[in-house]
Parts: C-alpha cells; sequence; structure tokens
C-alpha cells in the first residue's frame, strides 16, 4: 500500500509540476486583455468571512490534533479533497493551484515560514493517516518555507461537523461510485484562512486563480506586520 | 484504494494540466451568478416564486410559493406548496447560495431578507432564517439582487434610511446570515450613487452595477409618480464597472433612463453584457473596444419608446444569440437576435398579459416563465390588475401557453420573481456518515 500511494503522489507531483511549467492555466479566473488588473497587495481588504470551527483531525497517525493547530499561527490555504477523486473540476484542480502557489511562494522569501497549505480528506475511511503521510513526504524538502499538510479524522463523525460549518456540502455519487471507487459530490472551495483563523476568501473553480491566491496572502501577511486585524 | 482508482486520479491531474477539463459554465438557467452550482439543464422540476401578499386575500402575507414544473408529474402545473414569512414588506427578488442549497428572498420596504432552505427537499422550502439588520449595518434601504460568490451573497440595494433617494449601495453578508461589508456606489466622478442589479464576469475581474430609484418613489403610486417632474428626476442614468478583487468602482457610464437587469453573455469567449433602460426603452451593450477600454453603448430600442413600454426583466439565451424583453405597460413579450449584439434586432413579439414583468427561460430555451407583478404601487387597478404566472413552451417560432396559474384566485398574492429547483435525487441527499450509506 505504501509503495503504491508513493507511487501515485510522485505522478501527481510530476503532472502538476509539468503542468505548472509547460501548459497553460486551466482556471477561469481573470484572463489578460480587457480584464481588469488585480489590485496590489495590500491596498485591499478581505472580509472576515467565518471562524474556521473546531475540529479533530489526523496528521500521520492516530493521535488526535486539534484542526486550529492547522489554521492558525500561519496564513493557511485549505482545500477539502479525496484521493481517488477523479473530477478535473474538482480535487486536481486544487492540487495544481496548490501547487502552483507553493512554487511562487518559493520565489517569495518575504513569505518563507508564514504560509502554510492544508488538504483535509473528504473520506476517511479510505484515507488513512498512514496513506497521506506518503502525500506529506512528497513535500518534505520544502516543508520549512510552506509545508504541506494531509490531514483527515477518524470518521464521518468527526469530518461531518466540519465541513458543515465551513460551507462543504458532500453526498455519495451513487451511480458512479462502485464498491472498489468512492464518488463523492462536492463543490470545489479553496479557503483562505488568516494568522487568527478566520476565513477572509473562498475561491471555487471559477476564481481558484493562482496569482490572485498569491495577492490575497500578501494582503494578509502585510496586515498582519503593520497589525492591522484589530477588529475581530 | 485500487491501482485503476489511483490512476483515475492521476489522470484527471493530466486532463486538469492539459486544460481540457469541462468549459466552465458562466451562468445558471441563464441569469445567476455564475459561481451558482447544479446546473439545471434539462427539465426543471420546480418554480419557486417569490409573491407579495394582498390584503383581504388569503393570510395576506408574503410568501415563497412552490409550483410544480415537471410535465410527467401528476401535480404539473400546481402548486405544490407555499411558505408564508408574516406581514407585507414588498416582496422583490430573490437568488440562490453558490452551492444552490439556500434561497435568499428580500423585501423592498422593511429591508428584510428572508433565507428558505430549498435544497433538502424543493418541493417543500422551509424558512431558516430572517435577516433583519441591513440597514442597521448598512444604512441601505430594499434589498433588491441577491448574487452568489463562494460562501457569499452580494446584494445589490435601492436605497438609504436618510434621504430615502436612490443613493445606496452593495451588502456582503456571509451564507450563515452574517454581515461582512459595506460599498456605496459612487457618487463622485460621474457617479449617482444608485443601485439595482448586480452581474460579474470572474474571468475579467469585473462586475457591473445598474441603477433605478430609490424608496420614496418606488414606494410611490405609479400614476402620481410619472405626474411629478421633481420625482422623475430621481431615477438613475448611470452603470457602474467595479473591480471584483478589491471592489473598488473603476468606471462610470452614463446610461440614461435606469438601466436594470444586466446580463454578461454565457457563450464561451464573450465578453460583453446588455441591459435595458426602462423609462427610455433601449437596450445598451457594455464591452470593450480595441484599447481593451470598457463602454457602455446604446444599440437598439424596444418598442416605441414614446409610449414608455416600461422593459423591465430580461433574460438571455445560454448561447448568447437571443434575449427575451418584458415590457410591462403594453403587456408584451419581445424576442431579440442578439448574434450581433452591436446589432439587435426584434424578431417576436406577443402579449402575454395585461401586465408582465419577470421573464426565465430554461437553459435550453424551450421554456419561458412569466409574472405579473412589478412593484405593489406600480401594478396596474382594476380589471388590468392580473396577478398570474404563465408557463410557455418555445418552439423556435411561437409561444405556446403550457399552463398558468392566477395567484389571486389561488387567493396567493402578486407574483415576482422566479427560480428553478431541478427534481430532488435521493442519492444526493446520502451524506456519507449516516447510517448504511457506504
Amino acid at each position: 500500500m505504501r509503495m503504491r500511494a508513493s507511487v501515485f503522489g510522485a505522478l501527481c507531483m510530476s503532472f502538476a509540476a509539468w503542468s505548472g511549467f509547460v501548459m497553460a492555466s486551466p482556471y477561469a479566473a481573470a484572463e489578460p486583455g480587457a480584464g481588469l488588473a488585480l489590485p496590489a497587495p495590500g491596498s485591499y481588504t478581505l472580509d472576515h468571512i467565518q471562524q474556521v470551527p473546531f475540529g479533530i483531525v489526523l496528521d500521520g497517525n492516530r493521535f488526535p490534533r486539534m484542526l486550529s493547530r492547522y489554521t492558525s499561527g500561519k496564513i493557511t490555504l485549505l482545500s477539502f479533497f479525496y484521493s481517488i477523486c477523479a473530477d478535473p473540476r474538482g480535487c486536481p484542480l486544487a492540487w495544481d493551484a496548490f501547487e502552483q502557489v507553493r512554487k511562487a511562494i518559493l520565489t517569495h522569501p518575504e513569505l518563507y515560514g508564514r504560509v502554510r497549505l492544508v488538504f483535509l480528506s473528504l473520506d476517511p475511511e479510505h484515507d488513512t493517516p498512514v496513506m497521506l503521510k506518503t502525500f506529506t513526504r512528497s513535500y518534505e524538502a520544502s516543508a520549512a518555507i510552506v509545508p504541506w499538510y494531509f490531514l483527515t479524522t477518524y470518521s464521518y463523525l468527526f469530518l461531518n461537523p466540519v465541513i458543515r460549518n465551513m460551507g462543504e456540502e458532500i453526498s455519495i455519487d451513487r451511480e458512479a461510485s462502485s464498491t472498489d471507487r468512492l464518488v463523492l459530490n462536492h463543490l470545489l472551495k479553496v479557503f483562505l484562512i488568516d494568522y487568527r483563523g478566520w476565513v477572509r476568501e473562498i475561491y471555487s473553480n471559477q476564481s481558484l486563480d493562482p496569482a490572485a491566491i498569491l495577492g490575497d496572502i500578501k494582503t494578509l501577511a502585510i496586515e498582519a506586520t503593520n497589525g492591522d486585524d484589530q477588529r475581530r | 484504494m485500487n491501482k485503476k482508482a489511483r490512476f483515475a486520479f492521476a489522470a484527471a491531474v493530466i486532463a486538469t494540466a492539459l486544460g481540457i477539463a469541462a468549459p466552465a459554465a458562466r451562468a445558471d438557467e441563464t441569469c445567476l451568478s455564475p459561481y451558482t452550482t447544479s446546473l439545471i439543464k434539462g427539465q426543471e422540476a420546480y418554480l419557486h416564486v417569490w409573491t407579495l401578499g394582498e390584503k383581504g386575500l388569503g393570510d395576506e402575507s408574503d410568501k415563497l410559493v412552490t409550483i410544480d414544473a415537471d410535465p410527467k408529474s401528476k401535480t404539473y402545473g400546481k402548486v405544490i406548496s407555499s411558505v408564508s414569512v408574516g406581514g407585507r414588506g414588498e416582496a422583490h427578488h430573490e437568488g440562490f447560495t453558490d452551492d444552490r442549497k439556500y434561497l435568499w428572498a428580500g423585501r423592498l420596504d422593511d429591508s428584510k431578507i428572508f433565507v428558505f432552505d430549498v435544497g433538502t427537499d424543493p418541493a417543500h422550502p422551509n424558512l431558516v432564517n430572517t435577516i433583519t439588520d441591513l440597514t442597521e449595518k448598512t444604512g441601505f434601504v430594499g434589498p433588491h439582487t441577491f448574487y452568489a460568490i463562494p460562501g457569499r451573497i452580494v446584494i445589490g440595494t435601492l436605497s438609504n434610511n436618510k434621504t430615502h433617494d436612490g443613493v445606496t449601495g452593495i451588502a456582503v453578508y456571509s451564507n450563515k446570515g452574517e454581515f461582512l461589508s459595506a460599498h456605496p456606489i459612487p457618487t463622485d466622478n460621474g457617479g449617482d450613487g444608485y443601485g439595482y442589479d448586480i452581474a460579474i464576469n470572474p474571468q475579467k475581474n469585473v462586475f457591473l452595477t445598474s441603477s433605478f430609484t430609490g424608496w420614496t418613489n418606488y414606494e410611490t403610486d405609479l400614476g402620481k409618480l410619472v405626474k411629478d417632474p421633481e420625482a422623475m428626476k430621481h431615477f438613475g442614468n448611470t452603470l457602474v464597472l467595479w473591480n471584483l478583487k478589491s471592489f473598488q468602482p473603476e468606471k462610470i457610464f452614463s446610461v440614461p433612463g435606469a438601466p436594470l437587469e444586466i446580463r454578461w453573455s454565457l457563450k464561451e469567449g464573450d465578453d460583453w453584457a446588455i441591459t435595458a433602460s426602462a423609462l427610455t426603452s433601449k437596450l445598451w451593450l457594455v464591452s470593450h473596444d480595441a484599447n481593451n477600454e470598457w463602454q457602455a453603448k446604446e444599440v437598439g430600442t424596444i418598442g416605441d419608446p414614446a409610449k414608455i413600454p416600461l422593459p423591465v426583466d430580461i433574460s438571455i439565451s445560454a448561447d448568447g444569440t437571443r434575449l427575451w424583453v418584458n415590457t410591462f405597460t403594453d403587456g408584451t413579450t419581445h424576442l431579440f437576435d442578439i448574434s450581433d449584439p452591436t446589432k439587435p434586432v426584434q424578431i417576436y413579439e406577443k402579449v402575454t398579459g395585461k401586465q408582465v414583468n419577470m421573464i426565465s427561460q430554461s437553459w435550453d430555451g424551450k421554456r419561458v416563465y412569466i409574472t405579473s407583478s412589478l412593484l405593489q404601487h406600480w401594478d396596474k387597478t382594476g380589471a388590468d390588475n392580473e396577478q398570474v404566472l404563465r408557463a410557455y413552451n418555445w418552439d423556435g417560432k411561437e409561444l405556446t401557453l403550457a399552463f398558468e396559474i392566477d395567484f389571486f384566485k389561488e387567493k396567493l398574492g402578486r407574483p415576482h420573481h422566479i427560480k428553478f429547483s431541478g427534481a430532488t435525487d435521493k442519492a444526493s441527499l446520502d451524506i456519507p456518515g449516516r447510517a448504511a450509506s457506504r
């Protein structure tokens, strides 16, 4: 199992990396030409949409950890996913965007150590801590600069309250599912979370633009540096 | 997890990388926010009609009326549920959250906003929240347009609590109903500060707002209003182009005569929007020129402007080549060919009522629904005050009546805005972790 996951993780990494260097962006987001330019980081504010709810998650083993450990103290980009998701408008799109954001941060020293990436599994029955640890290991080389955590939960009993409070709805697509392949209907949402655990932006497949995400991350970093986020 | 499944994900990553994912639809049946999920591209199952209560009729309350729209159903064309919200406050427009689970509906008089759960059982919506702090938080009055963005609703409003004219703004709420921010519509650089509709184009990082009139005017009898020259000066004359990311206005266009509904073309690659000005009866196109500068240009006339036909709602086809326009005064439904949006050509018209306001079409363009009520003080009186929902089939040549519901006879009130829901799929409610879910 571990070897298979490792092979799979390597595949994903190479394809995602390849996409970032070679291919045009698949995102339905701001286009050049007549589109208005993204505003300069720090020149605009992001709403305090909601606080990340309480939750218990697993990171590499069966030891329970607070979700807040992964959603506060740094700027966090969080998405729900599951490892066998095959909807090209879903998890793979988020993965590719995260990969591009990660690479962009590597070229911005002012953001080193200030940002983390988090994937939280929607399929705790298949995405075990041990299996997901393989994904985490794939990004260990850059973990000091921008760590990428692959989290799961004990069960849906722990997961469902978190996703419900985050406004993420999931259901089983029984028609597409089979005995060895679960297909979940879910709306792609990627959450940008500030140092204090407030969701400050939510991206969908209409707005998952790595350039916009990077601008928002810089905006939150500037806000934190200036001590501007005092109103909550 | 088997090997096949792993490679399915890997293949999806490749597909994403190659940019061969399914093209993103910008909107939904066909005038919703591009962020709204679960497009109904086939037969809609239910119509949700936000309805003004009528004194002396039924329970007299504003209500959300749900109608069976599935021709295969035994209750096709019938009212199957109604949720009264209490009181009358000028029920007007409604809009889905991005996940399409909730429907927000507003009242222009008391500025209350009602949130219905339409995802759990769309045949029987359930009122789950009433938001009453819009004016307290923003100073804005008259929540009009409810436009979904991820996790939030952007609300276009019509007035304010100080002057009660059309100077107003945009409010943003979380899907949970918590106020997040307020954004005044500009009153400088040619702006009049007035508001009405909102329409977002995420690909261009822009959105547009239009401009109507304030509380004093829309709560005044229309016959009295048109005879008051001073009051008639207080209508919007602008469209505003905003930067979507910063929520800052970038450009103000002069569009005389109260431009109302705004529709971006849904055709992939198109970068233009169209609107109709109510008082001047004109079609206006918003697009960018060769220098990538956004412009607004008058491109067509609706009916005879001298007769003030009052174009109200418009509905664009999914392929961006047709535009339905309802004119209230003469009760006429018009169809324009907008294949060349710079030269709209009317190709069909039909009198569909004594007064007609809202119009909604299915994604495939084969069905068109209209309602009659504009505003409680602007609707016609006496025998001309029919209050109906009419469903038509469109074969490309003729509108054929499929069914109609007389809202007065049914003791419901005055039907206004229409939204669709699809059939409830039991599997879609099968949440992982529930008993026997796997």
